[in-house]
């Protein structure tokens, strides 16, 4: 009778209480171990299934085994939602292990909620958190506080050596245990709103990454197999580990969508011959390299548009799928956000040429924003020739105004006049210091007298629309 | 002492059936949130619920697929991952519009905040009710405080996303609004202030 307990209690957490029952949290709350919590949860699936009583229930699985791909085996771990499962095993080469994951009423859209079950009750239980688990090690002891401070210590000094060789790609150094999720987060907003803003941001990024997986390689020639620097490595560092099949990409799919890109990329894959970047695509790539960087120029709009479409698709369509994927051939360049409001529908399919993001903070004097943003254009419309005044700091110091024609977007008028950082009334700078306070009494003057220009050029660009 | 403490989470019982008529309000999820006064500032209070209320009024248009999936992004709020909308023109919305519930928030004016979903002909068909009161005071040490608060705002967040097991799907075209139930003198308060301000 006991044994049939565990099942009007899970039969409570899921129909009645709508709660996600994870096999995690379902060890935790009944005490047992993972393995019996794993098939309890199948036994209630089936015993529930059998019934056929009409409450449905959303199953989701933990599969796990090798994968060749590209030539390389590789080890993968994915959570998989029911009905993608048959699909996820048969691209398996040898299954090792398929689980119940959780079962939930709701349907989830992504995985988030997933780690949310189980956050909590880990963290009550953090004292003992393998208590009930199969992952088993005699020699784990905690550690004493003295040997935790010394070996901290060590991990410092050597993660600065490590950076200081790496420096080149300054802003994403890892060494292969760092957050790199984290980092690839904070850059991918850039990208998405960049393009609700325009498609400057998400050039600028692809021309970061680029330039950083060319750095890149240079490093890499030099520095041992573990350390695998920069954003684009990221599968890298899996790779460098002694296990070294086994690849678990701890990412969201967007950061594994983005990993592929970079891997792509030739200059990556010839230093590292551990990465799965197969033999024949360096072959390949290296001649196509020329072709290819430049087809990436043009199509760089379209697959940082692609990739973020593919990447909510991807995550909504499965969760904390676990691998690397190929991003789908550029089929169609569907609108991304269908939906969104009537002002930036005009963005998505256009391809424009990498200028640098027009909503950077406006107390920028470099000479590029004013020439690239007037390329730029959500609402390209027409293109005009337009007096501008560029700004830039000269050799001495001073801070240059200079009135060029370009041409412009006449729609774009409005927004730049916003962002304009150039100023028709401002003196040229004693110091450096006195930039930002002139800044900020420039734009003020400057953009009212710009204001009156541009807004007679919007008024006509409305005409000349139809 | 202030304390956010989560009295009941109660699912409704599904929404009526048939399309929604004039003011169906279908199930709401009644979150309870309690605060008390005390060494704790109005403001902070404020504060936090405004940052939950904007996570979820997001989630809540992610889970309802009021806007497509596009537009939201992974970001992390209380140590777990959530979906945050992108467009910037929805964002400046929501937190324009919970700017304004700020200061009634503070002066404890608010009753409830309701997130409803309205369809192409602007009925309602849901509903997410947030009530707010006053509960009694309660001893919990300020240490755990903080912990214990988004240990709940977690679990209000993970509500949010399975709530669609109690829910049907809505039609195409929806929208949202967010109202603010005050108590009774605080619009004529807010009136008043106005007035002096022009």
């Amino acid at each position: 009778m006991a044994d049939q307990l565990y099942l009007e209690n899970i039969d409570e957490f899921v129909t009645d209480q709508n709660k996600i029952v994870t096999y995690k949290w379902l060890s935790y709350t009944l005490g047992v171990h993972v393995n019996q919590a794993k098939q309890m949860l199948y036994d209630y699936v089936e015993r529930k299934r059998k019934e056929n009583s009409g409450a449905q229930l959303h199953v989701t699985y933990l599969v796990s085994g090798s994968l060749i791909q590209n030539g390389h085996s590789c080890h993968k771990v994915a959570v998989v939602r029911e009905d993608k499962l048959e699909a996820v095993k048969s691209k398996l080469a040898v299954t090792a292990s398929i689980h119940v994951y959780s079962i939930q009423k709701a349907m989830l859209k992504d995985s988030g909620p997933l780690f949310n079950t189980d956050y909590d009750i880990l963290k009550s239980n953090l004292q003992n958190c393998s208590k009930f688990s199969a992952i088993q090690c005699a020699a784990a002891v905690p550690r004493s506080p003295a040997e935790s401070s010394s070996s901290s210590k060590k991990f410092e000094q050597s993660h600065l050596h490590m950076s200081s060789e790496t420096q080149a790609n300054n802003e994403l150094t890892t060494n292969g245990h760092g957050p790199p999720a984290s980092k690839q987060v904070s850059q991918q907003p850039k990208g998405i709103m960049g393009m609700f803003a325009s498609k400057a941001a998400a050039k600028t990024q692809e021309t970061n990454k680029e330039a950083k997986t060319e750095a890149k390689e240079v490093i890499n020639a030099s520095s041992a197999g573990n350390k695998a620097p920069g954003k684009g490595n990221m599968m890298s560092n899996f790779f460098g580990k002694a296990a070294m099949n086994k690849l678990k990409v701890n990412l969201d799919s967007e950061q594994a969508v983005k990993e592929e890109k970079i891997v792509e990329q030739p200059t990556v894959s010839v230093t590292e011959p551990k990465l799965a970047t197969p033999a024949g695509l360096k072959k390949s790539s290296k001649k196509a390299e020329p072709v290819k960087v430049l087809q990436k120029e043009k199509k760089r709009g379209k697959r940082v548009a692609l990739s973020d479409d593919e990447t909510k698709e991807t995550e909504n369509m499965k969760k904390k799928r676990r691998r690397i994927k190929l991003p789908e051939s550029d089929s169609s360049e569907d609108e991304v956000f269908p939906d969104s409001p009537g002002a930036y529908e005009a963005e998505s399919p256009s391809p424009p040429p990498p200028p640098s993001p027009p909503l950077e903070p406006v107390p920028k004097t470099e000479p590029e924003p004013p020439s690239a943003k007037s390329s730029s254009g959500e609402n390209k419309r027409k293109r005009k020739r337009v007096l501008k005044s560029k700004t830039y700091v000269d050799g001495e110091g001073c801070i240059v105004t200079e009135k060029v024609y370009e041409s412009e977007s006449c729609t774009d008028s409005e927004e730049e006049l916003k962002m304009k950082t150039s100023s028709v009334h401002r003196p040229p700078a004693m110091t450096v210091k006195k930039e930002p306070k002139e800044e900020r009494k420039g734009p003020k003057k400057g953009t009212a007298a710009l204001g009156k220009a541009n807004r007679q050029v919007s008024i006509t660009g409305f005409f000349q629309r139809k | 002492m202030t304390t956010l403490t989560r009295q009941d989470l109660n699912f409704g019982q599904g929404r009526e059936a048939g399309p929604a008529g004039p003011g169906a309000g279908a199930s709401g999820l009644a979150g309870f949130l309690e605060r008390t006064t005390g060494l704790c500032p109005p403001a902070v209070v404020a504060d936090v619920l405004c940052e939950f209320l904007e996570v979820a009024v997001h989630l809540i248009l992610y889970v309802r697929e009021v806007y497509p999936v596009g537009i939201f992004q992974k970001r992390k709020k209380y140590n777990v991952p959530v979906q945050m909308s992108c467009h910037p023109e929805l964002n400046q919305y929501i937190q324009d519009t919970l700017h304004c519930v700020k200061p009634l928030l503070e002066k404890n004016d608010v009753e409830k905040v309701v997130v409803v979903i309205l369809d192409k002909e602007h009925r309602p068909v849901e509903k997410f009710v947030f009530e707010i009161t006053q509960p009694p005071l309660l001893s919990i040490s300020s240490d755990s405080l903080l912990s214990h608060v988004e240990q709940l705002l977690r679990a209000f967040i993970l509500k949010i996303s399975v709530c669609d097991a109690v829910l049907d799907h809505n039609p195409p075209g929806c929208t949202f609004t967010v109202l603010v139930h005050t108590r009774e003198a605080a619009t004529r308060n807010m009136e008043k202030i106005q007035v002096i301000k022009v």
